[in-house]
């Protein structure tokens, strides 16, 4: 029991006989262990891209309403006649007519 | 002392027994910490790491009909300043480029932000408020001011950010939209669609359980106990935001001109029941107007002579009367008991028919006519009344409907004088949608349906529920009664001596009632009187497409007060626009005439406009027409000299093109 914690205090398995077999084995656990600090480090990084991107996204909608509210208030009619009234452009009081050409073969 | 390995030795065992004694100490600590509080800390540890998250799903959007926004939800920005992480120098040289910019866009003055800046940097005031709802724009702009555009840690740049409620069209339908609050008990308050159509809206909040990482985000771990939020369901509604528009403005326009307390118009369709326009407008004290109440819906008052239409269809469906009966409107007064009925014209309009009667809107012959009729057994009038479901809410998703009332012989309130009174709209109550269904019904020929707010509940493109048209009374009164006061309807604004003529177009044709109701008659006190001025209706008279009505309360009695008056111009307004916007559309039959000459020149034309140029083509003996259309294309300015084909061009082909050139053709 004794003597077992000393050899692995002073290293004996990474240099006796069979040591290669455990080299392998530690090799294995390392490569292990990087990949799962770095796909911890991923996810995290994810995380950050994705609070990023939510914010862009917030933005981009904030923007969107902003031009959209602007445009409609622009499209109504109450805007428009205002704008041109200057112009001494009035809105209509008769409806367009429309004259539907449909030609028939002789 | 001698120093001796004794003394030495007895040193280190007293510093070795201190030194055991405080590792003693600390083992006994840990151990505390570890067992004893132990719970404590690792539940502190796992709320500073981790966390059960609530994530708030995104409220859906309130359309218009045709796709335009009403209602939803956008970020909105508050900005605040930390003047302790800012360095002295920067500060200096910053504040009043600082102050301009934020005067520029805030619109305070710029010595307002540098006492507000100068002020925060002297408190130490890491959480001043600068501005407070900033819009994308705004909070863009700001971002890149002096100082701020430095960020959190140099320029002391506090951003925050929340969700808000933004109603595009702005003060447009608000009051219709409306609001909804949840409070801390999870209950829900607010008016409007936003209020009534809140369980589609709102979606289903998520949890998540989280773990701290750096920059304070927090990542997602496990996956048990996940639940995602489920966004809100989108609400399109029936509004039309141009008739909407319309109606909000000809109401506008009417108030501020009659300095009216309040009124309200509502455009429906006749067929389907679809609410196209609500608009409702109270006054300020400052005498501005604004969305205050839900009138159209909410209001119930006595609606005057808009109520004879009820009373007609009434006594016509019993067939106690018809349109010719000749009632004698006795020089405008009749006594019933102790009360006076009058007309408005003095003098009354002598011995007319209940047709006359009714274009001309006379209150005498309507209370003779009723009262004579039903003296006997009033309940019939009433009931007739209630068959015609008019004591019925129409039962809308919006709350707050006003009740009407309809009071039966016996009730609380009933007199001798009820029938007379009620005959022509007094001792009863409705509200302005309640009368508008009730004119919408006749409209439809007897078919009463139930005006609706909202046409279907949608996820992004897919159809999630669809509202359909809903009937109330399949035939609410016969075709023929309808066809009868159909006609009536539209005499009163056809016919001269129609109460409502002043509003008559020759280009388009309407029907409708005016009425001008008395409010506070009660205290007989002149100056207490008060009028509200109402027309109801549906245009065009001959095929019905949308039913409306318009009803302004308390106009300024020196303006004017009359139901055509005030209230017609916005029904006509509205009618008018409709009609405007809905192209005549003529079509003509014309043989398919082949002209040999004209197909081929227009061949080569059509070749020739095809064809690339890099250069000036060659336009002579082409005709002119054609020849300004391909160089006008190529970039050219083109000035024409006389008229035919083209006889010279002032750049000869061959020439590189460049845009805007000026070149001159000489036709003949």
């Amino acid at each position: 029991m004794k003597n077992g914690i000393l050899d692995i205090l002073k290293g004996k398995f990474l240099v006796s006989g069979d040591a290669p077999k455990n080299w392998l084995f530690i090799i294995y656990v390392s490569f292990l262990a990087t990949i799962m600090i770095g796909s911890s480090h991923g996810a995290d990084r994810k995380v950050h891209q994705i609070a990023a991107l939510n914010e862009e996204v917030k933005e981009l909608r904030s923007q969107f309403v902003d031009i959209h509210k602007r445009v409609q208030q622009l499209k109504l009619e109450s805007t428009i006649t205002q704008t041109v009234e200057k112009e001494e452009l009035y809105p209509s009081e008769v409806p367009p007519s429309k004259i539907r050409v449909k030609s028939i073969k002789d | 002392m001698a120093t001796k390995d004794r003394n030495i030795l007895n040193r280190l065992y007293f510093v070795t027994a201190g030194l055991f004694l405080f590792g003693v100490a600390v083992l006994v600590k840990l151990t505390m910490i570890q067992l004893v509080d132990g719970e404590k800390y690792r539940e502190i540890a796992m709320e500073r790491t981790e966390r059960m998250f609530t994530i708030a799903p995104n409220r859906g959007n309130l359309y218009s009909e045709d796709g335009s926004l009403l209602a939803t939800s956008v970020a909105r920005y508050t900005i605040r300043f930390d003047a302790v992480t800012v360095a002295d120098d920067d500060f200096r040289t910053n504040i009043v480029p600082l102050s301009n910019s934020l005067s520029k866009l805030l619109g305070k003055s710029p010595t307002h932000y540098q006492q507000l800046l100068r002020k925060a940097k002297e408190n130490k005031n890491r959480y001043t408020l600068v501005a407070r709802n900033l819009d994308y724009d705004a909070y863009m702009a700001v971002k890149r001011f002096p100082l701020f555009i430095k960020g959190p840690n140099k320029g002391g740049l506090i951003i925050e950010q929340k969700t808000v409620r933004e109603h595009p069209l702005g003060k447009i339908a608000e009051r219709s939209v409306g609001y909804e609050n949840v409070d801390q008990e999870g209950y829900y308050s607010g008016v409007g669609l936003e209020r009534a159509f809140g369980e589609y809206l709102r979606g289903v909040q998520g949890k998540r359980l989280k773990q701290k990482i750096a920059k304070g985000q927090w990542k997602p771990i496990g996956n048990d106990n996940i639940i995602e939020p489920k966004d809100g369901y989108d609400l399109v509604s029936t509004i039309d935001i141009n008739i909407q528009d319309i109606a909000h403005h000809a109401l506008l326009a009417q108030l501020e001109h009659y300095k009216a307390e309040h009124g309200c118009v509502i455009v429906m369709e006749t067929k389907t029941g679809e609410v196209k326009a609500i608009s409702n407008l109270g006054r300020t004290p400052e005498g501005k107007y604004y969305e205050r109440l839900n009138y159209a819906i909410g209001e119930s008052h006595e609606p005057g002579s808009t109520f004879k239409l009820m009373s007609l269809v009434a006594a016509l469906e019993d067939k106690v009367i018809d349109t010719s009966t000749v009632i004698d409107t006795e020089k405008g007064t009749w006594r019933i008991y102790d009360r006076t009925v009058r007309d408005s014209k003095n003098g009354g309009y002598g011995k007319i028919s209940m047709a006359r009667a009714f274009e001309v809107s006379s209150n005498t012959a309507f209370a003779k006519m009723i009262h004579n009729s039903y003296k006997d057994a009033p309940e019939k009038y009433v009931n007739r009344l209630v068959a015609m479901n008019l004591n019925r809410e129409l039962g809308l998703p919006i709350k707050g409907e006003g009740k009407p009332v309809i009071r039966y012989p016996g009730d609380k309130g009933w007199s001798g004088i009820s029938l007379a009174w009620m005959s022509h709209g007094y001792e009863v109550s409705m509200t302005p949608l309640q009368v508008l269904t009730f004119y919408n019904a006749i409209a439809n020929d007897g078919e009463m349906v139930k005006p609706r707010l909202i046409k279907e509940v949608k996820e992004w493109d897919r159809t999630i529920k669809k509202f359909e048209k809903e009937i109330i009374d399949p035939s609410m009164c016969s075709k023929e009664t309808a066809a009868i006061v159909k006609n009536l309807l539209k005499n009163v604004v056809e016919k001269k001596y129609g109460t409502g003529h002043k509003l008559y177009s020759p280009n388009f044709s309407m029907a409708g009632k005016t009425g001008t109701a008395q409010k506070n008659y009660v205290s007989k006190d002149p100056d207490v009187l008060k009028y509200i001025s109402t027309f109801a209706g549906y245009f065009p008279a001959e095929d019905p497409k949308y039913s409306c009505i318009v009803v302004i309360h308390e106009p300024d009695k020196s303006v004017g007060y009359y139901g055509a008056d005030v209230s017609g111009p916005v029904f006509k307004s509205v009618a008018q626009k409709i009609y405007a916007n809905s192209p005549l559309i003529d079509e003509v039959e014309i043989p398919n005439l082949t002209d040999k000459d004209l197909n081929t020149d227009y061949q080569k034309y059509y070749a020739e406009s095809r064809k690339e140029y890099h250069k000036v083509p060659n336009v002579e003996g082409m005709s002119g027409m054609d020849a300004i259309s391909i160089l006008e294309n190529l970039g050219l300015k083109v000035e024409v000299k006389g008229n035919g084909k083209v006889k010279k061009q002032s750049v000869s082909h061959g020439t590189n093109i460049k845009k805007g050139n000026i070149i001159i053709l000489e036709l003949s």
